[in-house]
């Protein structure tokens, strides 16, 4: 099979190379039907051949094993998974592998927090909208439903309730809410254009800032039940750099523009109107919520999923996932999309769009797709002296911080004792445990920073990693039902340090390691248990456990 | 310096030698060599500031420093620095002349009023914004909050551009004690290296002393453990994110070090005594101390100014405690010789209306109000721009939060029109268009 592909992708390779067209557009595109996974490798082999880089080793089993389960399950492996994964038949793992971990509890948990951190970045932990956003993970729902459910929220009740704390805690700020949903749902930051037409990118003109502001001027949020509601009327006004004073247009960021249909109303008419929205907006009093028949939010949504010039709304989300999965955008940064900031790989960008809008939006294929690309799955390891090639060659694996979530669930799963996991089959044991760890990573998140660009360590992390009593108390606790309670009981000092190393960091020592650890263990011969705590404790807060490589 | 470096975990070297066997192999040395040299590599990130590297270095060598002393709530200029006696809205106060020729201030600083020659005052801040959060946010960064974009505050543009990579000590700290308006600060796009060690639940930082549950010997050797056997996995990476974990542990103990510059009971009696026993008083102290020992920022927020009612009583009380431990603070920078090397700043998020309410008190204003600068880089004894009679308006010398910017940095030797790039945005130190008051600067 792999001899197969080979062949196909280099015959592909050819075809492309010789029609030779820079410009992504659908003709040059290969045919919708072929196999994401080749598509994905097609395309990034392309690149690197132009740009004469070669990519590097494909990264081991067991690197590959912990970098797909903290990606897909949001925690490195058990113990019991890596045994179930050594003995998987090798040319099938990695399929296996993504296979189980997407129908885990564990994916839809982990989808739910990497959505919260995007879309509420400031301020997470909302248990109204992390409540929705896991019903909707769960429910499988496509990602066009999802963001007609933000835009659209209005009176709702139940787990839907939360779908609308994305406006709910930006309605006070009309100016995050535009640039906000530009960003996260479009790809595009226009915030630069709020003064004056954007000075570095032409694409962005004041139109385009106040046309986006127009959609969401008339939101509003009501007192009595804080439900999200939109003004009857209402206009943006703004003014040029030349002074001229200007009144908005619906306008999309493609240009396009929605015919505003508010209704022409009679002075008494919409006087009342306006003291039942002022009631509804400012007192205390229960009052029927009035929903206008022209509600331009509706319209941004409508206009966004079905514009087929520049699909911002499918172009992002693809970006996104790609940028979570490995490490840099085929755009970045991922709020950049503009004619003036081209993608690394104009037309693997563009097959994945279309594809992502053909089959529906839905996530989990493209994320199936990345994860068992070649890309994907290189080592994250450059020995070389030269310097390392681009990381939008994507010829090496990035070295990524892990979310604050990721590294308290995996604290949590690497300090257990091997002898407490319930068996791979076991699916309903496995249930209670990852509520339970999701629980456990709740009470750690706010001791770490959310990774974001250009994302450094803080030495607050050191501090708190080196004088810490949850450090010493909880994570280097050595009860019987923990790890270092485990290795109290084996005698020999090897096979110790081994079983350490394969809890922690998911691969045996090397020799140089075993002998340091063996030696830092005989250092007080009457000390020998807290010497393992310390042991523990300095791989813990190394680098290879707290990143995703 | 010294005083901190010898008071840092120190262990007998024959004890190091005879430990160090877990470090004998070769490998984990080796592979060492790599990332030591690069380990400081993060701060040369994607944040390029469009300057050489040489300036900014002969800067950090100049050990200058800045103490924001921040009156949160707000301040009246009327019973501070821009008194209005006799006028409808001059309130009870008397005005008095200071040690600078024809400078009048409130009488409710009379020491500060015998210091004049440090210092200037700008009583013609027009910054627009009169809610807190908007007033916070401009006046701690010096412009107008932005979406799709985190601005690092004062802070950390200072801890960034006065602070040395190597440093043992932090190079922000915000003492920030009172639960009213309490605001920890932002390092922004400057990234988590420049964010303030905030100090808001006791005047001790957390985590900054050991447990006692591991002894000084694990503490010390299995930091050098952690670093040995990760220095494999960084030196296989080109990554400032690596990096910056290796930093910030190598920052570890020389902070732990510093825990001593919190603790005022290490000053001569006689010196706590005349910074006097007000909690305000304590951290100057501990401001002074900080600064001594070579951190380059240090915010101490005072609250809380915002006296809607009663203007006059609350006044009375936090001008006191202001006046004497700001008189305290720069007799000692003076007599230590470090006023010459540290700014210390007065600001608030705004000032305070001319109009008394009914409560007797003043609301929010931020047309017409003052700050103060003193030390470093200022023309002392100054009194810089003018409001009306009643201080409804500037009427002489209009300043705006960045114009103020542009002065601070401009006293402190730092070019305010060099860029940070963010992405393909530049970001100049002090916002576009922004002018230094060159009467304040000496």
């Amino acid at each position: 099979m792999t001899l197969n592909m080979g062949i196909f992708c280099r015959c592909l390779l050819m075809a492309v190379v010789l029609c030779g067209s820079p410009v992504a557009n659908a003709e040059d595109l290969l045919p919708a039907d072929t196999d994401i996974v080749q598509i994905i490798d097609h395309y990034i082999r392309q690149h690197l051949v132009t740009v004469g880089v070669a990519a590097v080793e494909p990264a081991d089993d067991l690197t590959l094993l912990r970098r797909t389960t903290l990606d897909l399950a949001g925690r490195v492996p058990t113990p019991v998974e890596r045994v179930w994964f050594m003995s998987q038949p090798v040319p099938d793992r990695r399929r296996l592998l993504v296979e189980r971990l997407m129908n885990l509890p564990d994916f839809d948990f982990h989808q739910r927090n990497w959505l919260d951190e995007t879309l509420l970045p400031n301020q997470p932990y909302h248990d109204e909208f992390r409540t929705y956003l896991l019903t909707a993970v769960q429910g499988r729902r496509s990602w066009d439903t999802v963001f007609r459910e933000i835009m659209k929220a209005g009176v709702s009740e139940g787990p839907e309730k939360g779908a609308g704390q994305f406006l709910r805690s930006r309605v006070r700020d009309l100016d995050d809410l535009t640039n906000d949903t530009a960003v996260l749902f479009f790809g595009v930051n226009i915030s630069c254009a709020k003064c004056h037409d954007h000075p570095l990118v032409a694409d962005w003109k004041q139109d385009h800032f106040y046309g986006m502001q127009a959609f969401f001027q008339r939101t509003y949020q009501t007192r009595k039940a804080s439900s999200l509601a939109e003004r009857p009327f209402g206009e943006v006004k703004f003014a040029n750099v030349g002074g001229e004073s200007k009144t908005a247009a619906f306008m999309f960021l493609t240009g396009e523009v929605v015919a505003d249909r508010t209704p022409q109303l009679a002075d008494e008419e919409r006087k009342q109107l306006e003291e039942r929205v002022r009631k509804l907006e400012h007192d205390d009093a229960e009052a029927e919520i009035f929903v206008p028949e022209f509600r331009p939010r509706d319209e941004l949504v409508e206009l966004a999923l079905h514009e087929t010039k520049q699909r911002f709304f499918a172009r992002n989300i693809v970006n996104r996932l790609w940028a979570r999965l490995l490490g840099t955008g085929l755009v970045s940064p991922p709020d950049q999309m503009h004619s003036g900031n081209a993608p690394s790989h104009p037309q693997l960008l563009e097959w994945l769009t279309s594809d992502m809008v053909s089959h529906g939006y839905d996530l989990r294929r493209l994320i199936q797709g990345i994860a068992l690309s070649e890309a994907y799955g290189q080592s994250s390891e450059w020995t070389s002296g030269t310097e390392p090639p681009a990381a939008s060659t994507f010829a090496l694996a990035q070295t990524r911080p892990l979310t604050p979530r990721q590294l308290g669930a995996s604290l949590h799963v690497v300090i257990r004792s091997p002898e407490q996991w319930p068996a791979i089959e076991n699916t309903e044991e496995w249930m209670k445990r990852r509520m339970e760890l999701e629980n456990q990573a709740d009470g750690w998140v706010r001791e770490f920073e959310q990774p974001g660009e250009n994302f450094q360590i803080a030495v607050d992390e050191a501090l708190f990693f080196s004088n810490s009593g949850r450090v010493q108390d909880d994570l280097l606790r050595d009860s019987d039902d923990r790890l270092l309670g485990h290795l109290k009981k084996i005698e020999d000092p090897s096979q110790g340090v081994e079983q350490l190393w394969l809890a922690v960091l998911n691969r045996v020592p090397q020799s140089d390691e075993l002998a340091s650890a063996t030696a830092w263990l005989s250092r007080f011969p009457d000390k020998k248990d807290e010497s393992r705590k310390q042991l523990l404790w300095a791989i813990l807060a190394g680098p290879e456990f707290r990143f995703n490589h | 310096m010294s005083r901190i470096s010898s008071s840092g975990i120190c262990i007998p070297a024959h004890h190091a030698v005879s430990r160090r066997s877990f470090l004998s192999d070769g490998a984990l040395r080796a592979a060492g060599a790599v990332t030591v040299a690069g380990c400081f590599a993060s701060d040369m990130g994607q944040i390029h500031a469009l300057r050489s590297e040489e300036v900014a270095s002969e800067l950090r060598k100049q050990d200058k420093r800045v103490i924001l002393l921040w009156l949160a709530g707000g301040a009246s200029q009327f019973e501070t620095w821009d008194p209005k006696p006799g006028a409808k809205t001059g309130g009870p106060f008397r005005a008095i002349q200071t040690n600078a020729t024809g400078v009048h201030i409130s009488e409710l600083l009379p020491e500060l009023a015998q210091r004049m020659q440090h210092t200037a005052i700008i009583r013609s801040l027009n910054t627009k914004i009169a809610d807190h959060g908007g007033g916070a946010d401009l006046m701690e960064t010096g412009r107008l909050k932005d979406p799709g974009i985190l601005y690092p505050d004062l802070g950390a543009v200072v801890a960034r551009e006065l602070g040395r990579l190597e440093s043992r000590v932090p190079d922000y700290v915000s003492l920030y004690t009172s639960t009213e308006g309490r605001r920890k600060g932002t390092s922004g796009f400057l990234g988590a290296r420049y964010a303030p060690m905030f100090l808001s639940e006791s005047m001790i930082p957390p985590n900054i002393a050991r447990l006692e549950a591991v002894s000084e010997i694990d503490h010390h050797d299995r930091a050098a453990l952690r670093d040995a056997l990760g220095r494999r996995f960084a030196a296989a990476r080109r990554s400032h994110t690596v990096d910056s974990q290796n930093s910030a542990y190598q920052r570890v103990n020389g902070l732990m070090a510093s825990a001593e510059l919190f603790d005022i009971t290490q000053e001569p009696a006689e010196v706590q005594a005349r910074y006097g026993p007000t909690q305000f008083g304590h951290q100057c102290l501990i401001a002074r101390r900080l600064i001594e020992a070579g951190v380059p920022f240090v915010k101490v927020a005072r609250a809380w100014w915002d006296s809607h009612g009663q203007n006059f009583e609350t006044h009375q009380e936090l001008c006191a405690d202001l006046d004497h431990s700001m008189s305290v603070l720069l007799d000692d920078l003076e007599q230590r010789g470090l006023l010459k090397n540290t700014l210390v700043i007065t600001l608030g998020e705004f000032g305070r209306t001319p109009q008394i309410n009914s409560s007797l008190g003043r609301d929010h204003f931020a047309s017409a109000w003052s700050c103060t600068l003193s030390g470093l880089g200022i023309r002392g004894g100054v009194a810089y721009g003018k409001t009306d009679p009643e201080g409804h308006t500037v009427v002489e010398g209009e300043a705006s939060a960045a114009d103020l910017f542009a002065t601070i940095l401009s006293a402190l030797g730092i070019d305010h029109k060099q860029e940070y790039t963010v992405g393909a945005r530049p970001v100049p130190l002090a916002d576009f268009g922004s002018k230094p008051i060159a009467e304040v600067l000496s």
